[in-house]
């Protein structure tokens, strides 16, 4: 991608005219400055006030800069805090298992929506369905059925089992309905990578007599790898911040069994008031976002430069 | 030929397998969403059934009970509003910056270009504890215009994305002879690359649009009762107690996501290229 723009880049200026006008060169900075000014004055600069509100403290209704300088107490009384290091654990748990079942089922997909088969357009269009689903709706759809009285699972299974209202199960709960609404996600990112694998290794192992189970294991996965590789690290920082359904179903509950990090940091900051220990969970999150991001980048660097 | 005919009978199942897996597939991704819907089509005696009822005569008074109110058409309203600004600003900020992206080559490009790729995928809660402390400093929570912006801060780097591929497609030569005619960049972008860049516009604002449409997060604390949008009304809903009027929250469900499913057909072909910058969902 890169070389071929810059080549791109290099031609324009080539054949742009001799004596390049005035207004020609402030081209790129002129239409560049409005994106960053915006996304600085609107995100960079709330994440820089976030970072010093961390190390202070504020409450609603004071000035903006009235805090007295705490160090890292904030950082500290987090670290410290059980429901903190616990809901570190169930996000890191749940992200991973998350990921996991996303990431295997889509593949499953992918490999059937990829027959070469008539109909296919319309399984695709109708198994995508679910990740445009609002997901706030999503999880109120889930929780209907998952009703310890009126739900239709219990109906099912012939029992009275309060899905949301235990521990184990609520976990268990908002993972089928993470999963269910991007499964689909992963199988349209691989369908893609499959669609634009070479068609030569196939053949080649295929005139060689490898069975099906082979071409899959030592061709197509190996080919695949770049696209499994963006799909995972895009999954991870999309379940790191699950909230949507998180708050919908259990709210963080029962007994702090669902507590992601987002849902933490949520009710720290707009429940129970505390905006500088809110930030301080942020900046913990950003950070670790971070490195996955830069992680991401790599990845969908290595497959371009393919 | 014996084996013809075998590996033909094979080539058959196999068929019927990947058909049968891919209805079985289907029918439990779709099943909650049918579910709902069938809910929203029973009256409040049958939702009230012990057993739940598969087969009934459907009734659309619970669509008629959610119309008649006033909040659902506010909200309705509100989302509207506040989708098609953002999608509205972030296509008019981020498409020239996407075309500068695509076609010149500059001094720190690949870096601004991957900020920008970076701020999309850090967790929106981390940004929006400190917007709602500023925004409340300077008045600007509750107001349409707060969630306006901050829908913008997710939509734009997915338009800069997209928008930003869609000019790396497109020849350049329509463009070099323009300003061999001695069109400025700006005349040239203008008269000759926006318009054949228009159903790549179309593809960004719809998946925007998704984008900002399916948001709970941000209105939840950006908004109020007057401003409130479609997802915070819905999760109102959610902390109701079980079986209690279930037929209005399940046809406001309906109601909301049927907009969007609607876009995602409109933007099935352009759905991978958005995908990559972790569109549609987030």
């Amino acid at each position: 991608m890169s070389e071929a723009s810059l080549a791109l880049g290099t031609a324009a200026r080539a054949t742009a005219p001799p004596r390049a006008r005035l207004s020609d060169r402030n081209f790129v900075p002129a239409t560049l400055l409005p994106t960053f000014v915006l996304m600085l004055a609107v995100f960079g600069l709330p994440l820089l006030f976030s970072l010093y509100l961390s190390f202070t403290g504020w409450a609603q209704g004071r000035d903006l800069f009235s805090g007295t300088f705490l160090g890292f107490e904030n950082y500290e009384d987090l670290l410290s805090d059980p429901v903190f290091l616990a809901s570190l654990s169930v996000t890191f748990g749940f992200t991973a298992a998350a990921v996991v079942a996303q990431l295997a089922g889509g593949l499953g997909i992918a490999l059937l929506l990829n027959a070469e088969l008539p109909y296919m357009r319309v399984f695709r269009t109708a198994l995508v369905l679910p990740m445009m689903v609002t997901p706030i709706v999503g999880a109120l759809c889930w929780k209907l059925m998952l009703d310890p009285n009126y739900g239709v699972i219990n109906y099912w299974i012939g029992a009275r089992i309060p899905w949301l209202g235990r521990p184990g199960t609520a976990l268990f709960s908002v993972w089928i309905v993470n999963v269910w609404q991007s499964m689909p996600y992963v199988a349209l990112i691989l369908l893609a990578g499959l669609r634009s694998l070479p068609s030569e290794p196939r053949e080649a192992a295929a005139i060689d007599g490898a069975s099906r189970w082979q071409m899959f294991r030592h061709v197509t996965l190996p080919l695949l790898q770049p696209y499994i590789l963006v799909a995972l690290l895009l999954r991870t920082i999309f379940e790191f911040r699950a909230f949507d359904n998180i708050y919908a179903m259990t709210g963080g509950g029962p007994a702090n069994a669902t507590m992601v990090l987002s849902m933490f940091t949520y009710l720290t900051s707009f429940v129970r008031f505390d905006f500088a220990l809110g930030a301080a969970a942020s900046w913990l999150m950003l950070l670790m976002s971070m490195l996955m991001c830069l992680a991401f980048i790599w990845a969908l660097r290595r497959r371009e430069g393919r | 030929m014996a084996t013809v005919v075998g590996s033909r009978r094979a080539k058959r199942l196999e068929t019927l397998a990947i058909y049968a897996a891919l209805t079985a597939l289907v029918c439990i991704f779709l099943f909650p969403l049918l579910w709902i819907l069938g809910l929203s089509l029973k009256t409040r005696v049958q939702l009230l059934a012990p057993e739940p009822l598969f087969m009934w005569w459907p009734t659309l008074e619970n669509y008629a009970a959610v119309l008649w109110q006033k909040d659902f058409l506010k909200a309705f309203l509100n989302t509207l509003i506040v989708s098609t600004s953002a999608v509205l600003l972030s296509l008019g900020v981020g498409v020239p910056a996407a075309y500068a992206f695509a076609r010149f080559a500059f001094r720190g490009r690949n870096f601004l270009f991957f900020s920008l790729l970076v701020m999309r995928m850090l967790p929106p809660i981390a940004v929006l504890v400190p917007m709602y402390v500023l925004f409340s400093a300077i008045g600007l929570t509750t107001t349409h215009l707060s969630v306006v912006l901050a829908y913008t801060t997710f939509s734009l780097p997915l338009v800069v994305w997209i928008m930003r591929g869609f000019f790396e497609d497109l020849p350049i030569e329509l463009e070099e002879s323009a300003w061999i005619d001695g069109a400025t960049r700006y005349v040239a972008f203008w008269r000759v690359v926006l318009p054949l860049a228009r159903p790549g516009m179309v593809a960004s604002a719809i998946l925007c649009l998704q984008l900002a449409w399916n948001d709970f997060l941000f209105a939840a604390v950006l908004t109020n009762n007057a401003t409130q949008t479609l997802p915070v009304l819905m999760a109102g809903f959610t902390g109701g107690d079980s079986g209690v009027d279930w037929g209005p929250m399940t046809a406001s469900g309906v109601l909301v996501i049927l907009p969007v499913l609607l876009f995602s057909f409109a933007a099935q072909r352009h759905l991978v290229a958005g995908l990559s910058s972790g569109a549609v969902k987030g």
